[in-house]
This record gives C-alpha cells, structure tokens and sequence, in this order.
C-alpha cells in the first residue's frame, strides 16, 4: 500500500509488494529524482513516487519513453542529486546506446536503474534476461531474492553508485515485483538533497578516454562485492553437491532441500551482486564441492559466468549443470518450486514425497472452455479491429497490416479478429509499414496498414513518422488514440494533459504533431462503424503516406466519468441463430457485455460489465438492441 | 441446406456473382462497398435466404417462367413475351435516356396505384448508383438515365419489406429481376407476400466501379453529365463537351459475373425496355404479362408514352444481338461449370440444351 | 480463543478472473497475517488479466520461515475461488486428497463460449470432479449473496468472510475486520464488515 512506502515508522513490518519495498528503499535513500516508462511489472513504482512526490519534495516523471527517463536521471545526477530510473526488460534494450555510453561518462549523484523482467512472459510479448546488458555496459548489477532484499539492495545501490561514481542497475523478475512478503522498514532521511553547482569544468562526458577508468570501476565493485552481505554460504562444510543460486531461485532451492530432506549433503551460495561475480569469494566456495548445480532466472547468465570461473581455475574439479545443458532444468520459462526440485531431486537421486493426490483419466476430466484475454467491454479498440478487418475484406485487396505494443496488440488475436500480420517492438509496426510501402514500384500492390496507439506514438513513432512522410511510402497509419496507456494501467503520456504527480498540464496534441510533420490527417471515431470503414475505403484508394487517428476514449475510463446508458436487448426483436443473425453480437462482435442466453435462446446484455457505448445497437442486424439515457461518448 | 457459406465458396468464389445486391441487408455477414460484395465476417447458419434468393445458385427456371408467366409463347432469344412496341415519351423528362419511356411508366405506376412503392435507381453525381424506394412521383426524374455502373439495387427489397410494403414496383437489370422472382417462389409459405410488378431494363454487361476512376482519370477537372452507347461507341457527355471511347476499352471493365448471364431482355419482367438502336430518342418495349400490358395501356391511356408497331427486320436484329450475348456466355458458363462451379440452371432443361445446340450450330 | 498455525507451510490459492477483486482481497488476508507475525508471502499473476484472463493468487503461511511466492504443485491446502470453471483448473494443478475448496457458483463466461465456439460445462459436473480431487468442497453462491447484501462487487470479502471461519486458517474474523478498519472507512467499511460476516456464517 502507498502509505507504507512514506510511513515514518522505522524498525515496523509491514507486508510489501516488491515494487512497493523498492520506492520504499529509494525514499531510505534519499532520492529526490524518479523517471520512468511505463512496463509491466515495474509500473507501480513511479506512479507510487508520483503519488506521494509532493509529500516526500522529490520530482517524479512519466518520461515519453526509457530513453528520455534514463537520461533525464543523468541530468539530475550531474548535479549530484540521487535519481531512480525504472523500466522492464524491453526498456532496457531502448536505451541500450545510453546505458553504454552513460558507463562510460559515470554519475555523479548515485544512480540507480532497476530493470524488472518478465520470465515466462506473463506480461510481455517476450521473455528475455536483462543482465547480459550489465556485463556489456560494465555496469555492477545486483538481484534481489525477497522484498526485503529489493529494498536493501536498491538502497544500497546508491551508496555503490556514488562510491564508484558509476550506474548501478537493480534486477528484478515478476514474482520479486508483484510478490508480496514482510518488509522492514528503514529511515528515511529528512534532510533533502540540494543540487550542487555545476562548475565550468565539470564535466561527465561519454568519450573513450574514460575506458580505462571504466573497466577499473568493474574490478572496484567486484572487490566490494567480495565482502558483500548480499552473499552467502548456507550448509555443510563439503557437501556433496552446491546449489549457486540467484534472485528468486534462492527460495526455490530453499524449498527444495527442505523437501527432499538433502540439507547434510547439498549447500546453497546464495549470490546477490551478480555482476560482476566475487571471484575470490566463489572460489573459496566452490573448492568444497565436486557438483554445482545452478538455479536462475532466464537465462544461464550466472552459470556461464561460473564457467568462466571455472576455467580461469584449473584446480576446481566441478561438475556444472544449469540451464545451459538443459539436462535438469529446462532452458526456458520461469522457475517454481517443482522445476528447481525436481532438478535436485535428479541430481541427488533422491524421490520426494508429496501428499496424496488423485489422477483423473483425460476421458473423465470435465473439458474446461479456455479463457482468452480480450478487449474490455466498451473498448474503442475492438470497433477500431472490427471495423479495419471488415473494410480489408471488403476492399478485397489483401491489406497487410503491422502491429504494435499496447493493449492493442491483442488484436492479433481472436479478440481483434486476427488482424496483425506482423508484431516486432515498440514502434517497429510503421517503419515495417514505410518498408512495405515502397515496394510499389517493385509491383507490390497490397494495401500496407500500419497500427499504433497513442502512447506508443509518443514513444517511438514520431522519428518514424518523418521517415515515412519524407521518403512518401505508400501505407496508411492508424493512430489509436484511446487518450491512455492502457495496457501497463493507465499512466498519463503527453497526449493526456496530466503528470506522474497529478499536475495538469498542456496535453500535446498528436494531431497537430502529425500535421506539423506534413501529414495529411483524418480523425475518425471507432464507434461509428459504419461511417469509419468508408473512410478507411476511400483512403486505401490514395497513394502516398496517410494518416487516420482512429480517437476515442478507454472504456474503463470513461465509465468512471460518465453516468452509464442502459443498454438491453428486446427479446422478441432478437433473431437469435437463425438466418440474418447468428448470434452476431456475441460470436462475432464478440463484447463480454453481449452475451447468448442458453435457455432462452436469445442475445442479452450483462448489465455488470456493459459500459453503454452502444456500438453493438448499430450492429444488431434486428435492431433489437436498444439504449436508452446516459452520457453520450464523445 | 445451403447458407451463407455455400454462397461464398461457390458463388463468391467463382466470380460468378451479379451483383445484382438480393443478399444484402438482410443479414450482418454479406457487406457491400462500391462493387465489391464479401462475406465480412463468416456465418454459421446452414440454410440460408441469402443462397435462396441469389439468381447464381442452382434454380428451376423453367419452373418460375411456369410460375410467373404462364401460358405466355417463349421464344429462345428474348424469352416470354406478348407483343413489342416503338415506344417514346410524349412530353420528355430531364436527363432521360433514349425515349424515357421507363420514367413514364413508373409515373403510371404510381398514380394508376399498381404498385404504392418504387425501387429505382439515381445518381447525383451522373454516374454512382444509388437505389432508392418512393413513393413520390416527383422522385422518378432522379432515377431517369441508365446506369452503367453495376448496382446492387435489390438490396432494397429488406426496407420495403421491413416497411410493410404491399406492392412494390421494381426497375432492374434481367439478374435482379431474376432474384425478384426467386425471392417470391422460395419465400416460406407462412410469411406474408408482396405484390410487385417489375419494369426489366435490357443488358448486356454491367462495369465495375473502377470505370468511374478511369473517367476522373480519363476527363481530370471535367463533369460528367451523361452517359450513353449509341451505336457507335460509348459517349460520355460532360461539362467540357461529348468524348467517345472505343466500346472495347469500356467493355474491359465489365464485371466478371456478367459473363455467366443468359439473358438480355429480363425475360422474366412483366414489361422489359431498351434502347431502339435505328432510331434516337426511341425506346424497346416488351409485353411479357397481362400485368405488364395493363401498365402500357394506361400509360398509353394516360398519354404518357406515344407507340408504334415494332418494325420486323429490327425485331429480327434485336433476337439475333440477344442470342449473340447468350452464346457468348455459353462458353463461360460451359467452362466454369466444367471447373466445378457449381450450376445454376439445370443443363437438362429444355433452354440449356436448345442454347447449346444452337451455339454448337454457330460454331459450325 | 486465538487460532494456531498446525501447517506449516500453510498454502492457499485465492483464484478469479480479472477485475473480480481477489488482488485485493488477498492483500487484506495476508496483511492480517503479518500483524499476527506471521511469515507471509503472496505471489500473483497480473496485467494482463484485466482483459478477461484469470487471477491466481498464492499465500504462503509459517510461523519460523519465510518462503518462496509460489506454490509448489498438489501442495495447496485451501482453495478459494470466485470462478467454477477457474476453481477447476486450478485444482487440478494444485489440490490434493487433503484440500479444502471453497468456491462461488456464478459462472463468468469466457470469450469462446460467449461466441458459441467453447461449451460451458454444467456446475454439477465441476462439483463432481472437484469432490474427486480433493478433501472438501463447498459452494457457496457468493455473488447472489453479496447482490441481495447491496453490492454485487463485495463478492471477494464475503469469501474472505469464509476463509476466516476455517480452523487451518489462524486468523479469526475479528482479525481480517482490524485490516478493514484500517483501510476503509464510511459506508464500504460498513458494508465490508457486513459480507465478510455473511461469508463466514456460510462455513460456521
């Protein structure tokens, strides 16, 4: 809870998320400075610092993406002042050229960037480990195993950072991010942080003069990770085998043991500064064993740096087995107890004993529909796929379209009638489209179409935009302006009009960019189907660059706004599965407010969940459905 | 059964489809933009009024000649019919083509009340179809002239229905005209029927809407005012002046669906009209039906329309332009068939066999 | 008389489809626990489950150790859920011979069955499979509860309501109602205490 993260109420324990323990560590610190974009599962921290950003006298911004928030830290750590820097996995690769060059300047005021990964993709379109970034920008890294850790450690950091004068980045994983575990709470310092002058010749300069000074820094952290109370060594004095493990796996390896009652012959080195790794400390450690098996996150980034170790040592005698081999832990996807267990389990020969449980032949199991992730009732998003998908059919043209990141990029899937032909990264869909779209004079003749939403526009599609105007391809860009960023939980971008802290300020108008740059620009509403796919038609005829903004407002904000309409469907109007329906509101248009009453055999509206955006009324083929009142949506 | 997917994979598919617009409006799946008719989204009904009313899937047609005009003499080249007429109007309409006598005899219709609603088609710009029901007289000057863009007017028939029209009058083309009578013979006895009384246009193929493109392309910044095929080509009137086109550059954007037509007089209207080719500002006219004789004579009664005897050798030339449409298409119906498409006329019936033996004969 | 901790571990799953509240919920319960000292931890899956995927949470209980968000499989010793078919699924990975079940009846219609394409099975046959899998079931129809109580969104306390009743759990309900005083005031504080004391006299 966000109380807890200002609470003055040292030595107290509390319950914490881990994004919760992580402001909470970086207000102990004294940080006077966040920035970050938006990226499940790390969202919840600096909308946490914008909340109580007033209260606590430190800046928090909601920059337009990873790159700006990165190095807007830099500015404020040039004039000494502690800045926090969040982003996921994806965001780290954005800023990939300002992360290696910042290494290469170092800080001033400590800098701290915590990545949060996603192992499985449970909220991201792909799984990858962010620590590699760290051995290649030279910049210590730390993993935190618990909450308590993510505090400590995000604390600490900026103590390292200023002692090393370098960045210090903070990895975590989902189940550290939105876990929840006790926390103890620290101090947080009432003095506050004044900026420092910055003087004519002060200077942090990215330049490879630095490059020596650089890699000195890796060697400074690894000395001081050699004493780090983030390491440490639990079980015999020489067990037959050790488990070497990092971030969540320690738990997990924990667990495990426990389970297999393997305590007196399995040791676990539990490692917290994954980067650089205290060689001198490891050594000493692995010297007791015979058999390593090692226990990570993603990627075996840890076991191939122990196999570094390893071979820069002679006299180790170690059997290594990790992700890498794939023999007992899969190479892929995300730990959990039973994975790390039965990885022990085959390495120790042992067998565990569980609790009774019955096995339910495959031919007596009830079969279970599956549940798939769709749009919100009410979202604008589902007209806006509606409306492109019938209008490609209908233009009998084979339209290629090109995804992107957002809520939106569900349209791919059944809930958007599977409408993308291509997804990379953020903002990849419209320069895909500008590369597609030249082709025309090499006798490619299918539409290209192009998708973004309005966050991602801010983010990454304006210097994509310019390209695409000034080199003139043939492609259409749909701007779906739904007025949020949506998916990560409704942080507020440029186009909103309001900041990380709740200021209102001038929205930036994503019409008048686009203009600015040249553009010719139609606004569109999603909501008038009808009217919105003859547009969509006509401008498919056109060469050259076009833009649409399709611009309607998320449903799930909107109906906190307005005052619902009521929407119902007049049962003896509705033509149900016969001929000229077909349960078309519910199987095609497919809104969870629009459901098929079993027994009556008839459409109905589930009052809980529909928002009273009345598309489906303009659809029924019937016009049984009807509504009635409300707040019109603009 | 035969439903939505039916049509699709086997009308749809095959470019065979009319255009003639019998499918649409009814349902949610079938959508239409320009010339363009798609399945948006797929169906999953299995016995549908979509493959029941469309002129394309497999129909008796002997059977609904029987129904619609029986005891009427056939003929094979422009099928039922009682009399032919010269015909003109006697006062002209703006902006009518040929004699305007389809005007008037709509203008009949409605004041002698043998229909109290009118599908037409109009066109505000000259040239982009737009069906439309009245019930106004004064409406009928905006349906005069021909349309060359293919239209899918009978769409209308779900508003008229849906209004609770009793009789309805429809101008069409010979695959709408088809549709309007397969609409009535394959209607489920319990719903209530509609009267209508249908004015065919004759035909020989309808353009794609691209034709349309090609003239704002063709003519750039010029109005386009009228269009017309005399005999010697294609005219098109504009603001700036007439320019012609050479009748097979026109004729390239013809819809494919056209191609499988076999008839070119709408053999199963009441009163079918033309254009008369010897003579400007004349139309055809074709008496199928006791129906369609009593629009003419009020018409006639009414002194809208003036007539004259239909002169012989013209007759002859106009049966011998339409069987030359008919076995023309034979072949792409015979080769579509033979590719599997599947037909929508029963090749034992009496007209197939007659039309292919004829076509056989002019090979030879 | 206080409530003691015999598992230990003390493993519940707390499952639902997104947007019916068990995040909360589930915070609630693991708070309480916390301030009872407690180690607790909570493991969650969400961000996209907003759009209409499932929600599972896992409690980890124990008086001496703290331990992992996860847990393990079959190892779960009460079952809460608001959704039959996602109580299901879930059991299936999780439940054991000794499992508890709690579950609502209402059930909330995946995109493949609102379009025709998926059958939703009859709850009887959810019951059936689930009195097979574990040691204990009990449907509770929550939602009608908390409708006929005046809020149809109150559903996730009123199940909390009937955790709290279980002996395994050791915390009574005075416990979880300190949590509510904590975090709400006014008239949801009112009808919170309400529906978690509905909840409980359904297992009492």
């Amino acid at each position: 809870m966000e109380w807890m993260i200002t609470a003055n109420e040292p030595g107290k324990t509390y319950l914490m998320q881990g994004n919760e323990a992580i402001s909470r560590g970086a207000l102990e610190a004294g940080i006077r400075f966040a920035a970050a974009y938006p990226g499940s599962p790390s969202s919840e921290i600096l909308t946490m610092l914008g909340h109580v950003a007033d209260e606590m006298e430190i800046y928090a911004e909601w920059s337009t993406n990873e790159t700006c928030a990165l190095e807007a830290c830099l500015g404020a750590s040039f004039a000494g002042i502690r800045s926090l820097c969040v982003m996921k996995q994806n965001g780290l690769l954005v800023v990939g050229d300002a992360l290696h060059s910042a290494s290469l300047s170092g800080v001033k005021g400590g800098l701290v960037l915590v990545v949060a990964d996603d192992p499985s993709a449970h909220s991201s379109t792909n799984e990858f480990d962010s620590r590699h970034q760290s051995r290649s920008a030279a910049v210590p890294m730390l993993e935190p195993a618990n909450m308590q850790e993510a505090k400590e450690m995000v604390k600490w950091g900026f103590e390292l950072s200023e002692q090393l004068q370098q960045l210090v980045m903070v990895r975590t994983v989902t189940r550290i991010n939105h876990g929840r575990s006790s926390v103890i709470l620290g101090e947080i310092p009432r003095e506050k942080q004044v900026p420092k002058v910055i003087g004519e010749w002060d200077r942090m300069v990215a330049i490879n003069w630095f490059k020596a000074l650089q890699v000195a820094k890796v060697d400074q952290a690894q000395t001081i990770f050699e004493e780090s109370p983030f390491n440490w060594y639990a079980g015999p004095e020489t067990p037959d085998m050790m488990i070497v493990t990092c971030g969540t796996g320690w738990l997990y390896s924990v667990e495990a043991v426990e389970a297999l009652g393997v305590k007196d012959s399995v040791g676990i080195l539990k490692i917290g500064t994954t980067w650089p790794l205290p060689e001198k400390f490891i050594v000493n450690h692995l010297a007791r064993t015979r058999k390593v098996l090692v226990v990570e996150e993603v990627d075996p980034f840890l076991e191939q740096n122990i196999a570094n170790i390893i071979a820069y040592h002679p006299e180790l005698n170690i059997e290594l087995t990790g992700r890498h081999g794939q023999k007992v832990i899969p190479r892929n996807g995300e730990l959990n107890p039973d994975v790390v267990r039965n990885a022990l389990a085959n390495m120790t020969g042992t067998t565990f004993q569980g609790p009774e449980v019955m096995l339910i032949p495959f031919e007596e199991a009830v079969p279970l529909p599956p549940r798939e992730l769709t749009f919100c009732a009410g979202c604008p998003h589902r007209a806006s796929f509606f409306l492109l998908k019938q209008t490609l059919r209908i233009q009998e043209g084979q339209g290629v379209v090109m995804g992107d990141i957002g809520c939106y990029t569900m349209g791919g899937q059944r809930a958007g009638h599977f409408l993308y032909n291509f997804l990379c990264c953020m903002g990849a869909g419209i320069s895909a489209a500008e590369g597609l779209g030249q082709l025309t004079r090499f006798g490619f003749k299918q539409p290209v179409i192009a998708l973004a939403g309005d966050s991602t526009f801010f983010h990454s599609c304006m210097p994509a935009l310019v390209n695409a105007k000034y080199h003139d391809s043939n492609m259409l860009f749909v701007i779906l302006d739904n007025s949020a960023t949506a998916m990560t939980g409704f942080q507020p971008h440029p186009g909103i009009g309001l900041t990380a802290m709740g200021k209102t300020t001038e929205p930036i108008s994503i019409q008048k960019v686009v203009e600015a740059i040249g553009c010719p620009v139609t606004v569109a509403d999603p909501f008038d189907i009808a009217g919105t796919t003859e547009i969509v038609y006509q401008l498919l005829k056109q060469p050259g660059l076009k833009v649409l903004i399709l611009k309607q407002e998320c449903a799930t904000l909107a109906v906190r706004k307005r005052k619902k309409a009521k929407v119902w469907v007049e049962q003896d109007l509705c033509r149900g599965d016969e001929c000229g329906c077909g349960r078309f509101c519910s199987r095609v248009w497919g809104c969870p407010g629009n459901i098929w009453d079993y027994e009556a055999g008839k459409a109905k509206i589930d009052e809980v969940v529909c928002v009273g955006c009345g598309v489906c009324v303009s659809l029924c083929p019937a016009g049984a459905i009807k509504i009635e009142g409300g707040e019109a949506c603009e | 059964m035969s439903g939505g997917m039916e049509l699709k994979n086997e009308v749809l598919a095959s470019s065979t489809c009319a255009l003639c617009g019998a499918c649409l409006d009814w349902c949610p799946y079938i959508a239409n933009i320009e010339d363009h008719l798609v399945f948006r989204f797929d169906c999953n009904v299995s016995d549908g009024r979509c493959y029941s009313v469309c002129p394309r899937t497999f129909t008796d047609w002997e059977a609904i000649s029987e129904k619609y005009l029986p005891d009427i003499p056939q003929d094979l080249a422009i099928g039922p019919h009682l009399k032919a007429y010269k015909v003109k109007a006697a006062q002209g309409i703006q902006g009518q083509q040929d004699g305007g006598t389809v005007s008037y005899l709509a203008k009949t219709i409605l004041e002698y009340e043998l229909a109290e609603t009118i599908l037409l088609t109009g066109a505000d710009d000259h040239v982009t179809p737009e069906p439309f029901l009245s019930s106004e007289v004064d409406d009928i000057q905006k349906a005069a002239g021909s349309r060359f863009l293919a239209s899918p007017g009978m769409r209308k028939i779900i508003a008229a229905q849906s209004n609770n029209v009793q009789k309805l009058a429809v101008v069409g083309r010979p695959c709408q005209i088809q549709a309007l009578r397969k609409l009535d013979y394959n209607s489920p006895p319990q719903k209530p029927k509609m009267e209508v009384i249908s004015i065919g246009l004759f035909c020989m193929w309808s353009l794609g809407w691209a034709f349309r493109d090609y003239l704002q392309k063709e003519f750039p910044g010029e109005e386009i005012l009228r269009l017309a095929i005399p005999r010697h080509g294609f005219e098109v009137t504009t603001d700036k002046g007439v320019h012609e086109l050479p009748i097979d550059i026109v004729k390239k954007f013809s819809k494919a669906g056209c191609n499988y037509c076999l008839d070119m007089t709408s053999e199963l209207a009441d009163i079918s009209v033309g254009a008369f080719e010897p003579q400007e500002g004349w139309n055809t006219v074709i008496i199928r039906t006791p129906k369609g004789q009593e629009l003419f004579n009020q018409a006639l009664a009414r002194g809208y329309l003036i007539s004259e005897e239909y002169p012989e050798d013209e007759l002859n030339r106009l049966k011998g332009a339409a069987l030359g449409k008919k076995t023309r298409n034979l072949k792409h119906v015979q080769t579509a068939f033979d590719k599997g498409v599947k037909p929508f006329i029963d090749l034992n019936s009496a007209y197939y066999v007659q039309l292919k033996e004829l076509a056989e004969g002019m090979v030879k | 008389m206080s409530k003691e901790l015999v598992k230990d571990p003390l493993n519940i799953i707390i499952s639902g489809v997104g947007g019916q509240g068990n995040i909360l919920a589930t915070e609630l319960l693991a708070s309480a626990l916390v301030e009872k000292g407690y180690f607790t931890t909570v493991g969650e899956t969400y961000g996209a489950s907003q759009r209409g995927g499932s929600v599972m949470s896992h409690v980890r209980i124990s008086a001496t150790t703290e331990y992992g968000v996860l847990i393990p499989l079959q190892q779960a010793d009460i079952i809460v859920s608001f959704e039959p078919t996602d109580t299901l699924r879930v059991a299936r990975d999780y439940a054991n011979k000794s499992t508890l079940i709690i579950t609502d009846s209402r059930p909330n219609y995946p995109l493949g069955v609102l379009i025709g394409e998926a059958q939703y099975p009859p709850v009887e046959a959810i019951e059936a499979e689930l009195k097979k899998l574990s040691g204990q079931v009990q449907i509770i129809e929550a939602t009608k509860l908390a409708v006929e109580a005046g809020n149809s969104q109150a559903t996730n306390i009123l199940l909390m309501g009937a955790l709290t009743a279980l002996p395994s759990v050791p915390i009574d309900i005075d416990d979880y109602e300190r949590i509510l005083e904590q975090r709400f005031s006014g008239q949801i504080l009112e009808m919170n205490r309400k529906v978690l004391k509905i909840g409980y006299e359904q297992v009492k």
